[in-house]
């Protein structure tokens, strides 16, 4: 996958990705209007970016409440990945479970805002195509793979279970 | 099959049938899913999203457990425990309703926990329940929706740090105090995505309440879970509750991340505002004002906890404009309590004893704080806002007591 980088610092949590006030909103596409929107800077989000982008941030990405809206309005807004240098645990399982891929890098410093970036979200190779540098992250297990591929757990689980 | 194994690789590996190597990303049987009242409602409407009128597949492995509003005070509150019963009605799911207490506990009490079960719940501290020797853990809906319709969900088998706790517990000094110490050495984040096993002599002697304490707080270093020596006297407490063959313990080779030698604390310990790694030393806190404790939680509501309580406010008054709330952690806690006479010197010396629940672990309890007020809790959290305006204090059961009667925090090892 290719995409346009937006820019994100350390611990981002959950209520800046998805504000509390939208809690309520069980439509998963409308959640897709406020991904993003509790970062200082960022309450225009959803208008500004394109289908494909990547967010790039630093470290502890998806830390606080563990609520899914998080990782789904970011699925649904379009964004193809999520780059940081570490994640909250719970967001992790979450992202994977809805079928949002996440790679861990710890060179997300060196990619700026508005970088265009060339993913390999399985083998977990990076290519900054604005720097020219090229980054290893570990590779997505097997298990993983299969998860993502199917859009979520609960598709994959089905999935298997029909053989 | 299983050699070289720590605890969780263990248990892990069991389920599977094979030897599991660290990092793995693995699919494991559940043999429980556990919903609260609050979480509850966002699964069922998200099962029925998703499946529709498609039945769990086994009933028998699914329990609701309510603790938090118990009973509802709120009508948002008693409509969503009404939704998650006439789920569980529909399907045949057992409902530990409001007259039961804390769900882990409760699921312990009922033989619903076995040495090797995998749970998977709605609750941030599942992973108590590594002290019954067990993999339980906080999972987000769509684990529990999955877990519920297929009986298993994914897990990544995690490293293992190992802690050897050295020294002993004098007078005053508690399980709560020696994890407090232990989080403060580690940090919020020291077992992150890690699972942890305690040992040492006074880990070996600890009982079951003990244990509990301990592997309540690992999710406060950011651990996964907690494992201890499953000896004799573990297994025979065990068996109060439930009958089971098989114990996990580590192999001798066993490979750990970390190892940590840690030395007993020599006084109690204080978790001050407002993160549980803030520790200080009793003596350095002594004094402050307080104007409010809560003993109970999942952490330190167990009768031990009560006993050591009682043991300081028997014949002793708290003081006067203090407020002192005391929670069974499960109606067999708060029914033995009775028994034992404890919750007639908890009236007598002025608490307000409430029935048993998460109560003022969270903000969704009476007994909230209004600003600049401090609280002393035996919970296992004193993040910002979690119970009102004021700040918390984290302790054991024996300086929430005695700090009651002071209306400061003081040191209990002065009457014990
Ligand atoms: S007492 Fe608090 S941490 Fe423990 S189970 Fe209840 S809400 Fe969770």
């Amino acid at each position: 996958m290719r995409g346009k980088v937006w820019k994100f610092g350390d611990d981002i949590d959950t209520d800046q990705i998805y504000p509390g006030a939208y809690l309520t909103v069980t439509d998963e596409d409308e959640m897709a209007k406020y991904a993003m929107t509790g970062v200082e800077g960022r309450e225009n989000f959803a208008d500004v970016v394109s289908k494909g982008d990547i967010i790039v941030a630093g470290k502890n990405f998806g830390c606080g409440s563990s609520r899914e809206h998080a990782p789904m309005a970011i699925k649904k807004l379009g964004i193809a990945c999520v780059i940081a240098k570490s994640f909250a645990r719970i967001f992790y399982r979450n992202a994977i479970n809805i079928g949002l891929p996440v790679i861990e890098l710890k060179e997300t410093d060196e990619i700026n805002e508005g970088d265009e970036l060339e993913v390999d979200v399985h083998e977990g190779v990076i290519k900054n195509l604005t720097t020219g540098k090229v980054y290893k992250a570990m590779p997505m297990g097997e298990l993983e793979r299969k998860i993502m591929e199917a859009g979520g757990l609960i598709e994959y689980l089905r999935g298997e279970n029909e053989g | 099959m299983l050699v070289n194994s720590t605890v969780i690789q263990k248990i892990m590996g069991e389920k599977v049938g094979r030897k599991v190597e660290v990092g793995e990303k693995i699919l494991l049987p559940l043999d429980l899913v556990v919903m609260r009242d609050f979480g509850g409602p966002n699964v069922i409407k998200k099962y029925v999203e998703k499946f529709g009128e498609e039945r769990p597949l086994d009933a028998r492995k699914i329990a609701f457990t309510f603790d938090l509003h118990l009973p509802a005070r709120q009508i948002k509150e008693a409509e969503n425990q009404k939704a998650c019963r006439e789920f569980a009605k529909k399907y045949g799911i057992k409902v530990f309703d409001v007259n039961n207490g804390i769900g882990q506990h409760t699921l312990l009490e009922n033989g619903m926990i076995k040495p090797g079960s995998v749970v998977i719940g709605t609750d941030s501290h599942m992973n108590l329940l590594g002290a019954a020797n067990s993999f339980s853990t906080g999972v987000g809906t769509t684990d529990i929706v999955a877990g519920m319709r297929f009986g298993k969900t994914w897990f990544k088998v995690p490293e293992t740090i190992k802690i050897n706790v050295e020294g002993g517990l004098s007078k005053g000094v508690y399980a709560k105090d020696l994890i407090l110490h232990i989080v403060k050495t580690l940090g919020s984040d020291g077992a992150a995505y890690k699972a942890v096993e305690f040992y040492g002599d006074i880990i070996e002697k600890m009982n079951l309440a003990a244990r509990i304490t301990m592997a309540s707080m690992v999710t406060e270093m950011d651990g996964k879970i907690s494992f201890f020596p499953m000896n004799d006297a573990a297994k025979e407490e065990l068996r109060k509750y439930v009958s089971f063959d098989k114990v996990y313990n580590a192999d001798g080779d066993a490979e750990y991340a970390e190892e940590y030698t840690i030395e007993t604390p020599s006084s109690p310990q204080i978790a001050c505002p407002h993160s549980p790694d803030n520790v200080k030393s009793i003596e350095e806190v002594e004094g402050v004002e307080i104007n409010q404790a809560f003993i109970g939680s999942c952490t330190n509501g167990r009768l031990e906890d009560l006993r050591e309580a009682a043991k300081i406010l028997k014949g002793r008054k708290i003081k006067e404009g203090f407020r002192l709330i005391i929670t069974p952690a499960t109606i067999n806690v708060a029914r033995e309590a009775e028994e034992r006479g404890y919750i007639k010197i908890f009236l007598e010396a002025g608490a307000i004893v409430t029935n048993p629940s998460c109560a003022l672990c969270t903000i969704g309890h009476p007994g909230v704080l209004a600003t600049g007020d401090a609280t002393l809790s035996t919970s296992n959290r004193n993040f910002p806002g979690k119970i009102g305006k004021g700040s918390i204090y984290l302790c054991s059961p024996a300086v929430a007591a005695y700090s009651a009667i002071k209306g400061k925090i003081a040191d209990p090892r002065e009457v014990l």
